[in-house]
């Protein structure tokens, strides 16, 4: 058992600062997720706190003790690679009491300890063969199996899911929420995975260049993400994003004009923007509707590509007025096909809009 | 091979099997001399590839026992040929089990450790490698005889003194193994020091099991160059017992005398330690020792 405090940490290698000053708290027995694109630094963050990189600057304390110069061994947590990182030459069981073996434990609790991960994760079966002969499915629940056998305080896991195929992850997924829920222990998860981050996480924290762009649960995030990158990467097919200049501002309305001189309201507070700024209304796909008829306050455009996807359709159209695409997640009976002119809807109460700067207003719903 | 072939293909295929009968042929044909010289009655280096009559006298000879001559007379092998092949194993056994144990160490801090002059040391251990031992043999004597003076074990005349100088050989044994642990992924490492390894039990529990082929092959030919070295051998060794084969077979083939026929069965016999640890080590020269490390 043990809480994370990140107090202004940061990490270069050589003359390349990666990360720039994180500060974070982790509370004990939280599941954590690090989301963001490759190179953000995230796995820089859990290698600094599973002290596989030195902390060029900051503090790190993991369950009140500074470990900023503790080695990996002594802080009382446990890794899984993304690549499993299982010992070849062992046996499963061997794997798993590596740890245990060389802390020169009584045999007796090795077994014991190796007997209880095998049945939590159910690999009893597998126990005396070598990874070799181990499914992907199968190393990865090892791998889990070596790091639950040491009782860590802190469970880091470095994208565990990404070496397997779809259905095995969603499987795994699942797991890991059960695990988490047994287990009730801190977890740290980096991953790129945004389907990963929101399943699975208490809190999530998104970075982005080696910064942190916002820590919160995984509904906050996606209902009021606080800033673009936020809205850009939380949410499946990504959020539609439209240029438009702000109209007028009210307390409860904010109202703006798109390129093709649509006037839509958004329920925000954009009282902060000088009248005329050039400001992003964002929408997500499943949130802005593609009608066939016009009506008031709808965008004129036609559909580019649709998707038939069984349960629902995505439909490619081009951004009113400008260039680009946005997307819309329409119902599966829906009559626009490929090349149809479509009316797009932006209903107040789903539009988000951000400042030049990338921060978004303050939505009043 | 299920995969449909052209019909020129065939005379390809014969083509290629010539060639390669050939090659063997070319290949397998001066051992069969040196056996066939072994087994000739007298001492000749030319003659028939297959011997009109058959004579162990040579073998005799290499092997220490009694002959007896065209004449009657019974004589004794004057040369400790088994001494020899002896020293030969003994210094080949220390020297390459010490070059596998400096250069899996030496690799290790190559391949995984960052430490200032590292490239330049690497750059520096090939470059010095690449001159000739003869051009240092001088140097070699000198340093050795000096050596005697205060440590009398590993001065002229003694084993230890091959050893160590044949262990000052493995540049490009450090070289080889470095390519083979980096080819090995260093979470495996990374996981065991989480694990609460030691960089040690890291290297030794973990690494080292992994690495088992490339250390057998790095034996291997670290006990070869042992065996055959015949430079530094015939500089730091003098007395006849002290000798390894490659130096002592020297004495053979002397101006007045070529004893081709005690040579060939000598040459036989040094060549069997290297073949016995061939058989001994190629069982571990497997591959795919690292499988299952990863997602496969």
């Amino acid at each position: 058992m043990a809480d994370l405090q990140f107090k202004a940490l940061r990490k270069s290698f050589g003359d390349i600062e990666i990360l720039h000053g994180i500060d974070l708290g982790i509370t004990d027995g939280e599941f954590v997720v690090f989301v963001g694109p490759s190179g953000c630094g995230k796995s820089t963050l859990l290698r600094c706190i599973a002290g596989l990189e030195e902390i060029t600057s900051g503090e790190l304390y993991i369950g009140g003790h500074q470990v900023n110069e503790v080695p990996p061994s002594k802080r009382g947590i446990a890794m899984v690679f993304q690549s499993y990182a299982l010992y070849p030459h062992m046996t499963v069981a061997e794997n798993m009491a590596f740890g245990l073996k060389l802390a020169g434990r009584p045999k007796q609790e090795i077994t014991e300890a190796v007997q209880r991960a095998a049945q939590i994760l159910q690999i009893e079966p597998l126990l005396d063969r070598r990874p070799k002969a181990l499914s992907g499915g199968q190393r990865q629940r090892v791998a889990i199996g070596r790091a639950i056998v040491r009782k860590p305080g802190v469970f880091l896991f470095d994208e565990p899911l990404s070496n397997l195929d779809a259905g095995l992850r969603v499987q795994m997924r699942v797991e890991l929420a059960r695990l988490h829920k047994d287990l009730a222990t801190t977890m740290v998860y980096v991953t790129h995975d945004q389907v990963e981050a929101m399943t699975l996480a208490d809190r999530i924290v998104v970075i982005n260049e080696g910064r942190i762009e916002q820590v919160g649960t995984p509904l906050e995030l996606y209902r009021r993400p606080s800033n673009r990158f936020v809205a850009g990467f939380i949410g499946s097919p990504k959020m539609n994003f439209l240029p438009c200049t702000l109209v007028a501002a009210t307390e409860a309305l904010a109202t703006v004009r798109l390129e093709d001189g649509t006037q839509v309201t958004a329920q925000v507070d954009a009282r902060g923007q000088a009248e005329g700024a050039a400001l992003t209304l964002a929408i997500r796909p499943e949130r802005l509707l593609a009608e066939t008829a016009s009506g008031e306050g709808t965008a004129r455009t036609s559909v580019i590509v649709s998707e038939h996807l069984g349960d629902t359709v995505f439909l490619y159209v081009h951004a009113p007025g400008g260039q680009g695409q946005l997307t819309v997640k329409a119902l599966p009976e829906t009559p626009l096909r490929t090349g149809d002119e479509t009316h797009l809807r932006f209903p107040a109460k789903h539009c988000h809009l951000f400042g030049p700067d990338g921060r978004a207003c303050t939505r009043l719903i | 091979m299920a995969i449909v072939i052209d019909k020129s293909q065939r005379w390809r295929v014969v083509a290629a099997h010539v060639f390669l009968i050939c090659l063997c042929a070319l290949v397998i044909f001066p051992l069969l001399m040196v056996v066939s010289i072994s087994l000739r009655p007298g001492n000749f280096a030319s003659g028939s590839l297959i011997p009109t009559t058959i004579s162990l006298e040579h073998w005799r000879f290499a092997l220490g026992l009694p002959v007896t001559n065209a004449d009657g007379r019974v004589i004794l092998p004057d040369l400790p040929v088994l001494r020899w092949l002896w020293n030969s194993v003994k210094v080949a056994t220390l020297s390459a089990t010490t070059a596998v144990l400096l250069s899996t160490t030496a690799a290790y801090a190559f391949a995984r450790m960052k430490f200032a002059g590292k490239k330049a040391s690497l750059v520096g251990l090939m470059l010095m490698q690449m001159f000739p031992t003869i051009l240092a043999l001088i140097a070699i004597h000198s340093i050795f005889s000096r050596l005697g003076h205060t440590f009398p074990a590993f001065g002229i005349d003694s084993p230890w003194a091959l050893v160590l100088a044949y262990s000052g050989g493995i540049a490009l044994h450090i070289w080889t193994i470095k390519g083979f642990y980096e080819t090995i992924p260093s979470e495996i490492e990374e996981a065991a020091t989480v694990d609460g390894a030691t960089p040690w039990q890291a290297f030794w529990r973990v690494l080292l099991p992994m690495a088992l082929p490339i250390i057998m092959v790095i034996f291997l030919l670290a006990f070869i160059g042992a065996v055959n070295e015949y430079p530094v051998a015939s500089i730091l060794l003098r007395s006849q017992d002290q000798l390894t084969m490659a130096a002592g077979m020297k004495q053979f083939l002397y101006q007045q005398k070529y004893l081709w026929g005690d040579f060939a069965a000598a040459a036989i016999l040094s060549g069997l330690p290297i073949a016995v640890v061939f058989i001994l080590v190629q069982r571990w020269m497997i591959s795919g020792l690292t499988a299952g490390a990863n997602k496969g």
